[in-house]
């Protein structure tokens, strides 16, 4: 090791000197940055992850107007358009709300034409195949992986289209929220061509079916999907060789929770070492409370036989390749065992599996993980005990009702204790980006390179450098390599390191083109023509109204330190009421309110963007 | 070839600090003969529970290389013909054959191994991925307590200066859940992309304006937060403070059209993977005299359910892994190794954990299940390698835990334990570990001798 040797003494003393020079010239010297252990500040800071141990009322911070606030959570980000359709709902906020949630969890009495048709425009080649379809059409291919992937970088693409532009946008919220929950890395090799038909289970509105529909239903079907089968390699699960990853991941992921494990245990009631209760199920019945080890093997076997046909030798000349089928020849059931002290018979066949699923639907503590879970992203990280037990129970007293799941949801958004907090949450990412598409009245249609007419081999297109951003910023779509989803606390999405990249993802949006490719091709958002056409009178064009217009647009109100800064920002050497000139683009070092207009408007909008009251919800 | 130091007081730096305060107002009672090295220490967390038996497997002559060949047939790792594993000298072990970095800097001394490591406690044992790894890295011995990181408690009690400029990183998107609490960490996947560069370039930032006395977006924003009393604020100054640091970093690496970029010592290759891309953003921040204490980096993928492979066959997943590793953390020693400043090394010690072990058993599915023991390394120049520590519980039947896993014969938190009190003088097990009461040393780590402890340059 070297301590300081002469010479970098010496060249540090001559920064210092030049510093010193510099400053006594008028020359502006940045300062030195803050060290992140300092001593005004604690190093240890946990507020964001205890806000669970606060009532939702307590931790309530000053924010938007109540609409605002309640749309915010509810959609991908509240747009003025949101907002007077909102305010059309009803003579007061309660009773539009009422109306609106009326609305929106009726998603196929939703016209979402325009939605519609941009994702026709984009001309997607998988998205309404069959799982046959996919099998034959891009599965099978194992020549050009790009093709073979195309189902899946398609459902991105659509994806990021419908949450932006769908007018069903608490149907999108909640296909965010059930993909996280059932998450499946997009990109698997064998899951990624078979992903549409995947995504599909959510987007199901027929009776009983999707993301209003029935738990156990979407649970029987996510397990029946061949994307899931693949992710968690319950296509390979057999009496020869049971894999346990899927049953698992069912008790702990799916449906009980890590809040129902207790471990390596010996779960026998009565041994009195680790005594786990007996609850009542939905049904009346009496079903263990927690899940141990052993009910994971026993749900294991339960589950083998359970496979995609074709899938692998074993099946592969079976009919229906890449749907679901079960074979008996394939599956265990010689002995009798137990799954939470429910008795399983020898020789019970498929009906083994069908009663794990059965069991868990009436689960009190399914009920309590999903509440939580819905709780958590609708309302915040860490909810009221009180209303996550009132969901749990609306969902476990309709756990056979075919709209179980919209009951549910509904419980979450009609509470007090949502409509009465604010600001407990943050926006993801993900969800920072649609926002900033839909405030920012972007025109974007994403498309895969393999779908883009003008692509050309090698270039590197607006999309994928889109995605490329979200990605750094650690939440592309479909992109979470683990079973357990993308995270849904604070805690995990303020690192410097999302947070960091989430400004920065920001700011490239704005910048981003139709067509990176070509010269002079349209912003994705175009701000400038925007703000030109929302405040034609030239002499009107001050920094303070333009500031005042996006405000509004992107976050609904205008917070103190936010407009200031942004009419600071804008007006630069000029005055708040003084006219700037939006349609140059100049350099002129002189009078930094005429420097660079066009690109300083962007950069204000940006600056909105990158603000603490944007990323909070 | 570096960029100029960040500058410190050096008045500061002596200062110490004095019990640190956590928030809500709970004093740490640190040691009084509390003190402090520079070193580093390097957390790689291998993230899906690594199959430690395939990477150090009983080789020819163990007395459990029955029991293994027994156990796995589709992922066994042979000891002789295609794919053999690597002898460890002075034992019947054998690494993968993939590993021929590591076990080259086993028998120069540089890297030890612990076999049945891993959680003793908790009681009961999970074999939840997802838990398992929260325990781990709270290290309150089953749960994950009050949710502050083990590393986050050392940081606290470790009696650091009062200033230091970037104590700790975590490479990835979201901090490391031993970091957890902290507000001393940056957390960052890659330094090439942490950073605010993508706004339109005369207003970004004022570094790419070209005219003296513009204030950019990048200078702008922290007025935003600064005001702000939302619960996201302090996070949201906490990055633009990460920020502000890294920006006059170049984290690229070194080429011709980008001189002022990283370059390696001792024609180290870091590849482009991003395990290797983010052990040499470390490096650069080792030698680059930020006052780093503690790193953390993951290497995923280790969840080998179904295809594990085997290196006696050409489809080898696992082996893949074990690649990365090994050139991650080949390139990683070999850089700070051979710097014209010195030996880093001396002062830099690297540690993988992972969750639990796999099943002895294999699947039919040609991977492995979740198990319990596993195996940790230690790397560093100051680590008394080409030894393997701790007690093998051995692969018979009944010998393993729950019939079905290698038994955990040794703490995790004892090998961590070491390293804090040995490398990085804190002496404090108790407050880092709650609860944890066996603390002995293996040996596994020389003693950092604090007086010999240059100070780095750039602590003026």
């Amino acid at each position: 090791m070297s301590s300081t040797t002469a010479a970098s003494a010496a060249a540090t003393s001559r920064r210092r000197a030049l510093s010193l020079l510099a400053s006594a010239l008028g020359v502006d010297v940045s300062p030195q940055p803050a060290a992140m252990r300092r001593t005004d500040k604690v190093p240890v800071d946990t507020r964001l992850a205890r806000l669970d141990q606060q009532s939702a009322q307590a931790a309530t911070f000053s924010g938007p107007p109540s609409a605002i606030a309640w749309l915010n959570r509810a959609t991908f980000g509240c747009t003025q358009a949101d907002l007077a359709a909102f305010n059309a709902l009803g003579g007061s906020d309660t009773a539009r709300w009422t109306a609106w949630l009326a609305q929106q969890l009726d998603p196929a009495s939703i016209n979402d034409g325009a939605c519609t048709a941009r994702i026709a425009s984009a001309n997607f080649q998988s998205l309404n195949l069959t799982p046959g379809q996919l099998w034959s059409t891009f599965h099978a291919d194992t020549a050009n992986y790009s093709h073979r992937m195309l189902p899946v970088a398609e459902v991105e693409c659509a994806t990021i289209i419908r949450q932006t532009y769908s007018q069903r946008q608490l149907f999108e919220v909640m296909v965010d929220f059930w993909h996280d929950h059932f998450s499946v890395f997009g990109w698997d090799y064998d899951g990624g061509p078979m992903f549409p038909a995947f995504d599909a289970l959510f987007r199901d509105m027929a009776p009983g079916k999707g993301v209003f529909g029935n738990f156990k239903s979407l649970l029987m079907a996510v397990c029946e999907s061949a994307s899931m089968m693949y992710m968690l390699d319950l296509y390979s699960s057999f009496a020869a060789g049971p894999n346990e990853n899927y049953a698992r991941e069912l008790c702990e992921l799916h449906t009980l929770g890590a809040m129902n494990y207790a471990g390596v245990v010996d779960p026998d009631p009565y041994s009195g070492v680790y005594p786990i209760p007996m609850v009542t199920a939905a049904d009346g019945s009496s079903i263990r409370a927690m899940y141990v080890d052993d009910d994971v093997y026993n749900a294991t076997t339960a589950l083998t036989g359970w496979t995609i046909s074709q899938s692998t030798w074993q099946v592969g000349s079976d009919p229906n390749p890449g749907m679901f089928e079960y074979v008996d020849a394939l599956h265990y059931d010689k002995v009798t065992t137990t799954f939470l002290n429910r008795y399983i018979g020898a020789n019970t066949g498929i009906t083994a599996g069908k009663n794990i699923f059965n069991w868990l639907s009436m689960h009190p503590g399914v009920a309590t993980f999903i509440a939580t879970k819905l709780c958590r992203r609708l309302v915040g990280d860490n909810p009221p005990g009180s209303l996550v037990s009132s969901v749990a129970n609306v969902f476990l007293q309709n756990y056979q009702a075919p709209n179980q799941l919209q009951l549910t949801t509904q419980a979450v958004l009609a509470s007090s204790e949502f409509q009465n907090s604010y600001g407990l949450k943050m926006k993801r990412p993900g969800v920072a980006f649609v926002g900033a598409l839909r405030a920012c009245g972007a025109d974007f249609t994403p498309v895969p390179d393999l779908d883009n007419p003008g692509y050309v081999s090698g270039q590197w297109t607006t999309t994928s450098s889109i995605l490329w951003a979200l990605q750094s910023a650690g939440h592309r779509p479909f992109y979470w390599p683990a079973p357990n989803g993308y995270p849904d606390t604070q805690t995990a999405w303020s690192s410097t390191g999302t947070l960091g990249l989430t400004l920065r993802m920001l700011s490239f949006v704005l910048e981003s083109t139709q067509d990176r490719n070509v010269a002079g091709s349209p912003f994705l958002a175009d701000v400038q023509a925007q703000t030109l056409a929302a405040i034609p009178v030239l002499a009107n064009r001050t920094a303070a109204n333009i500031a005042g217009l996006w405000c509004d647009r992107i976050l609904g109100y205008r917070p103190t330190n936010v407009y200031n800064a942004a009419v600071d920002f804008m007006r630069q050497n000029a005055l708040a009421t003084d006219a700037l000139d939006l349609t140059t683009d100049t350099w002129d070092s002189g009078h930094l309110s005429k420097h660079y207009t066009k690109s300083r408007l962007r950069s204000m909008v940006a600056l909105i963007l990158s603000s603490p009251d944007f990323l909070t919800r | 070839m570096t960029p100029s130091p960040m500058q410190l007081d050096r008045r500061d730096f002596l200062k110490g600090c004095c019990a640190a305060t956590l928030a809500g107002g709970s004093h740490v009672a640190v040691g009084a003969t509390a003190s402090t090295t520079q070193d580093t220490l390097v957390v790689v967390f291998l993230r899906g529970a690594m199959d430690a038996l395939s990477l150090l497997s009983p080789g020819q002559g163990h007395p459990d290389r029955g029991n293994y060949e027994a156990n796995r047939d589709n992922t066994r790792v042979p000891y002789a013909g295609t794919g053999a594993g690597l002898p460890l000298g002075g034992t019947n072990w054998q690494l993968h054959p993939r590993a021929a970095a590591l076990k080259s800097l086993y028998t120069q001394g540089h890297l030890a191994l612990v076999v049945g490591a891993g959680q003793m406690a908790p009681n009961p044992v999970v074999r939840s991925h997802f838990e398992a790894q929260a325990n781990l890295e709270t290290g309150v011995g089953g749960g994950t307590g009050s949710g502050i990181g083990w590393l986050t408690r050392h940081l606290v009690s470790a009696n650091l200066p009062a200033n230091v400029p970037v104590p700790a990183v975590s490479m990835g998107s979201i901090t490391a859940s031993s970091l957890l609490g902290s507000t001393e960490a940056i957390t960052m996947n890659s330094g090439q992309d942490f950073r605010l560069d993508l706004g339109n370039w005369p207003w970004n930032a004022a570094d790419n304006s070209g005219i003296a006395g513009l204030q950019g977006v990048v200078e702008v924003l922290p007025s935003l937060w600064q005001s702000s009393t939302l619960p996201l604020a302090p996070a949201g100054l906490a990055a633009l403070d990460s920020l502000s640091l890294f920006r006059a970093i170049n984290f690229s690496t070194y080429a011709a059209s980008n001189t002022s970029g990283y370059q390696p010592s001792g024609g180290a290759s870091y590849g482009g993977g991003g395990f290797g891309l983010q052990l040499q953003n470390i490096a650069q921040l080792v030698k680059h005299n930020v006052g780093l204490r503690i790193a953390t980096v993951d290497l995923g993928g280790w969840d080998t359910h179904n295809g594990q492979g085997s290196p006696a066959d050409s489809y080898d997943y696992f082996g893949n892994q074990v690649q990365v590793l090994n050139d991650g953390l080949n390139a990683f020693y070999t850089d700070l190794s051979t710097d014209a400043a010195g030996n880093y090394m001396k002062n830099v010690s690297v540690v993988t954990v992972s969750e639990f072990g796999r099943r002895v058993q294999e699947n039919a599915s040609g991977g492995t299940d979740h198990g319990y023991g596993t195996v940790m390394l230690a790397m560093g120049a100051s680590v008394n390698g080409g030894q393997i520590y701790g007690t093998f519980p051995g692969l018979a039947s009944d010998q393993l835990f729950e019939g079905a896993d290698v038994a955990v014969t040794t703490d995790y938190r004892r090998v961590l334990a070491e390293a804090l009190v040995a490398r990085l003088g804190n002496a404090n097990v108790g407050y880092v570990f709650p609860g944890y009461s066996g603390y002995a040393p293996l040996g596994i780590f020389q003693t950092s001798a604090v007086a010999d402890t240059v100070f780095k340059s750039g602590f003026e």
